[in-house]
């Protein structure tokens, strides 16, 4: 709430600056070409004198200020009555700090009530101490960008580069996002590798984390069969859907059609891209899935389950297609029409040129297109948990129960939050194998798809 | 008569080409009816299981452990906050990103470093995000759990690649005569981009600002991530209270076993579906309407 407040606080201030040195310029004002900047960059310049170091000043402080309260209150008499164990000293300071915040908050121990009003006082006194700060330094810049407001400064080239940094900085945020992810997943794989070791976890074919206690802790972190799961369910059974039927999609809707029901078609087989990953789940668990398990029984299967790889298989096929068909659809249009064209000419069919000339000379695309979507399939994440099952089987039976990458990690981090167990930290090692493999497939297939567009122009 | 393209072997191969072209043909028809099958299929599946389930004590209501009382209001509360957050931090970060990208980076090999990471950002798994949101949002700057301001930031992370690609296509398409033009009455470069060019590329951004905001819509693995499966029975009131998301909510619904959740959950699935038409529905309205060919 206050943070909220100081930040009106500063815009306020700046808005009145950004008048007040709009003002001045305009009086400086003596006719055509007597000022270097236009009135409004005198007042943009200084409006940044006072906003950016006062938020700069206020970032820190709010960074900096719960240190300060909690040496504030563990000077106070009272808290010599804390306990000197750490962990339990810490439990109690928590508590209290909750209670400053919300007199209603659950209070288990007695000290941490008694803590709780100092603890709002200290906060108080430290955040008027802020906001006192912010406004001293908000002036001092204001003050130090009015004096700036002369008729020869050049407020607008300085305004400029101030809006290259902040462009600077926005285009920066992608590749500190990608850093972040490395970052994150390799220092908590680090942490479990520690744990276990990276052999058994990558070669290992048992998997059931939730036992896994003691010295033989590596012999339940085998991950082979959530790869294979992974693999059987992302890579092959989506791919046989989504592979014949989008391409076989695209070269109808660009060789066949009219443009009339290419208009209406292409959008409306656009929708099964656009449907939430949710949705799909939902209806493989509902619809596709006792279907499946109907069917197994049909064949002779005995207690099918109704989780089956083959239903999530299915559905994630299907939610593949659009994406399967706009590459194909991309690489096909690349060609050269000549090639076609010559290809026809020769007296060989539309379906000839298709099969013999067309698909062939898009077959580099196409191929890129099956990569990324392959690459789409295998971190699909609420299909297969919705349809899938948890148990990690290592079979090649598609109405078996099988667990994919994604639908551990799910498994893992939801529910118990103790952080530092191999369980949980196992979740960021499954992570890290799926960002690198996501990361080789996408960067193989866009530049496979770069040369290729590069070869016919 | 004599001709051999008139022999009887010749008539037949060429009667089997044309049979082979009409299968051919026919695959094609069948490989997109099929497509098209399984869209109306589910879609008359769910409307079939939900209809029935929205009236106004739905759509006003909140989560509840009753399922004739459960409603999606407050989940459509939280997926609007959810979304404002993100909108709020990706659209200027996404915008900015491509306008510096586009027109005034260096050609270095940072630069190139910048372009390869948005590109494969966009690929990423969305799950990755979910991983980054738990690592560094809430076990490192330990903001509030399945808060729709951790859900907004973590999506804004996967939204901007998506606003930084289709800016940078919309920027691009601008003609150079307007920048030449602009330039050379005696505009700066940043005046020429942030008064001209930026302002013919704005129907193309938002365009592509209004899908990446549906995909963001409708995610929910990486909310799952960051805990915003908790149960929540009152709408959130702040950026900071415990929230479900609508697809969440439809997550949690499908795992009940009370049959009548059924309904609710194909009710839900009904409601994400009408807004996540009508944000497309926009995005082509926009298109059409403000897209100039130069």
């Amino acid at each position: 709430m206050i943070s909220f407040i100081v930040l009106l606080a500063i815009l306020g201030l700046g808005l009145a600056g950004w008048f007040t040195a709009r003002a001045r310029a305009q009086l400086l004002y003596t006719g055509r070409g007597s000022l270097a900047a236009t009135p409004g960059y005198h007042g943009w310049h200084m409006a940044l004198w006072v906003i950016v170091p006062a938020i700069a000043v206020w970032a820190l402080w709010a960074l900096a200020s719960p240190y300060l309260v909690q040496s504030a209150v563990t000077g106070l008499p009272i808290a010599s009555q804390l306990p000197e164990l750490e962990i339990e000293r810490h439990a109690i300071l928590a508590e209290a700090w909750a209670l400053a915040d919300n007199p209603d908050a659950a209070s288990f121990h007695p000290l941490a009530a008694q803590l709780a009003e100092p603890v709002r006082e200290a906060k108080m006194r430290f955040g008027l101490i802020g906001l006192a700060l912010v406004c001293i330094v908000a002036f001092a810049g204001g003050a130090y960008g009015f004096t700036r407001i002369r008729a020869g400064f050049p407020a607008r080239t300085r305004v400029e580069r101030a809006v290259m940094l902040l462009l600077l900085l926005a285009s920066l945020i992608a590749i500190l996002t990608t850093f972040g992810i490395i970052a994150s997943l390799v220092f908590e794989t680090g942490v479990f590798f520690s744990h276990v070791s990276p052999i058994d976890f990558l070669t290992g074919l048992h998997w059931s984390p939730g036992t896994a206690v003691g010295t033989d802790i590596g012999d339940n972190f085998g991950a082979i069969p959530l790869f294979w799961g992974t693999i059987y369910i992302g890579a092959i059974i989506a791919m046989i859907v989504a592979i014949p039927l989008g391409l076989m999609s695209a070269i109808y809707l660009t060789q066949y059609a009219s443009a009339t029901m290419r208009r209406w078609l292409k959008p409306i087989l656009e929708i099964l891209a656009g449907v939430p990953t949710v949705v799909y789940g939902y209806f493989a668990a509902l619809t596709v899935a006792p279907l499946i398990r109907d069917f197994a029984a049909a064949m002779g299967k005995e207690n099918p389950s109704t989780e089956s790889a083959l239903a999530a298989g299915l559905v994630m096929g299907v939610m593949i297609i659009p994406f399967v068909s706009s590459m194909a659809d991309d690489s096909i249009a690349a060609v050269p029409k000549a090639m076609g064209d010559g290809s026809l000419a020769m007296g060989a069919t539309q379906s000839e040129t298709i099969k013999r000339v067309l698909v062939p000379a898009a077959l580099p695309g196409i191929v890129a297109g099956v990569m990324l979507a392959i690459s789409r399939a295998i971190g699909e994440t609420m299909i297969v948990v919705m349809a899938a099952g948890a148990a990690a089987n290592l079979s090649l039976d598609p109405f078996d129960s099988m667990t994919t990458v994604t639908y551990q990690i799910v498994q893992l981090l939801t529910g118990d939050q103790e952080f530092d167990s191999p369980k949980t930290l196992s979740a960021f090692a499954l992570g890290l194998v799926l960002f690198i493999v996501t990361l080789i497939l996408n960067l193989v297939a866009l530049r496979v798809v770069k040369r290729f567009r590069e070869a016919y122009e | 008569m004599n001709s051999p393209w008139q022999s009887p072997e010749m008539t037949r191969r060429v009667a089997k080409r044309n049979a082979a072209e009409k299968r051919f043909r026919m695959i094609g028809q069948a490989a997109i009816g099929l497509s098209l099958l399984f869209l109306a299929l589910l879609l008359v599946i769910m409307v079939n299981n939900g209809l029935g389930g929205i009236d106004w004590a739905f759509l006003t209501g909140s989560d509840s452990t009753d399922a004739s009382l459960a409603g999606v209001w407050g989940a459509v509360k939280g997926s609007l906050l959810t979304m404002g957050v993100t909108l709020a931090l990706s659209f200027p970060m996404g915008v900015l990103a491509a306008v510096y990208l586009e027109e005034f980076a260096p050609r270095t090999w940072w630069i190139d470093w910048v372009e390869v990471s948005i590109n494969n950002l966009a690929a990423v798994p969305s799950i990755i995000f979910g991983l980054l949101g738990l690592a560094v949002f809430i076990n490192t700057l330990h903001l509030p759990r399945s808060s729709s301001l951790v859900g907004g930031m973590t999506l804004a992370l996967m939204t901007m690649p998506v606003i930084v690609i289709s800016g940078r296509n919309a920027i691009k398409a601008v003609p150079p005569s307007i920048r030449d033009a602009a330039l050379a009455v005696g505009a700066s470069p940043v005046q020429t981009v942030f008064h001209h060019v930026l302002p013919l590329a704005l129907p193309g951004i938002l365009t592509g600002t209004i899908i990446g905001m549906a995909r963001a819509l409708g995610e929910t693995a990486p909310l799952l991530m960051i805990g915003m499966r908790a149960f929540v029975a009152t709408p959130p009131s702040g950026f900071t209270d415990p929230a479900s998301v609508l697809p969440m909510q439809i997550f949690l619904w499908s795992d009940e076993i009370d049959k009548g959740f059924v309904q609710n959950t194909s009710a839900a699935i009904i409601v994400l579906l009408i807004f996540l038409l009508a944000m497309n529905g926009l995005a082509i309205y926009l298109r059409n309407k403000f897209e100039t060919r130069w």
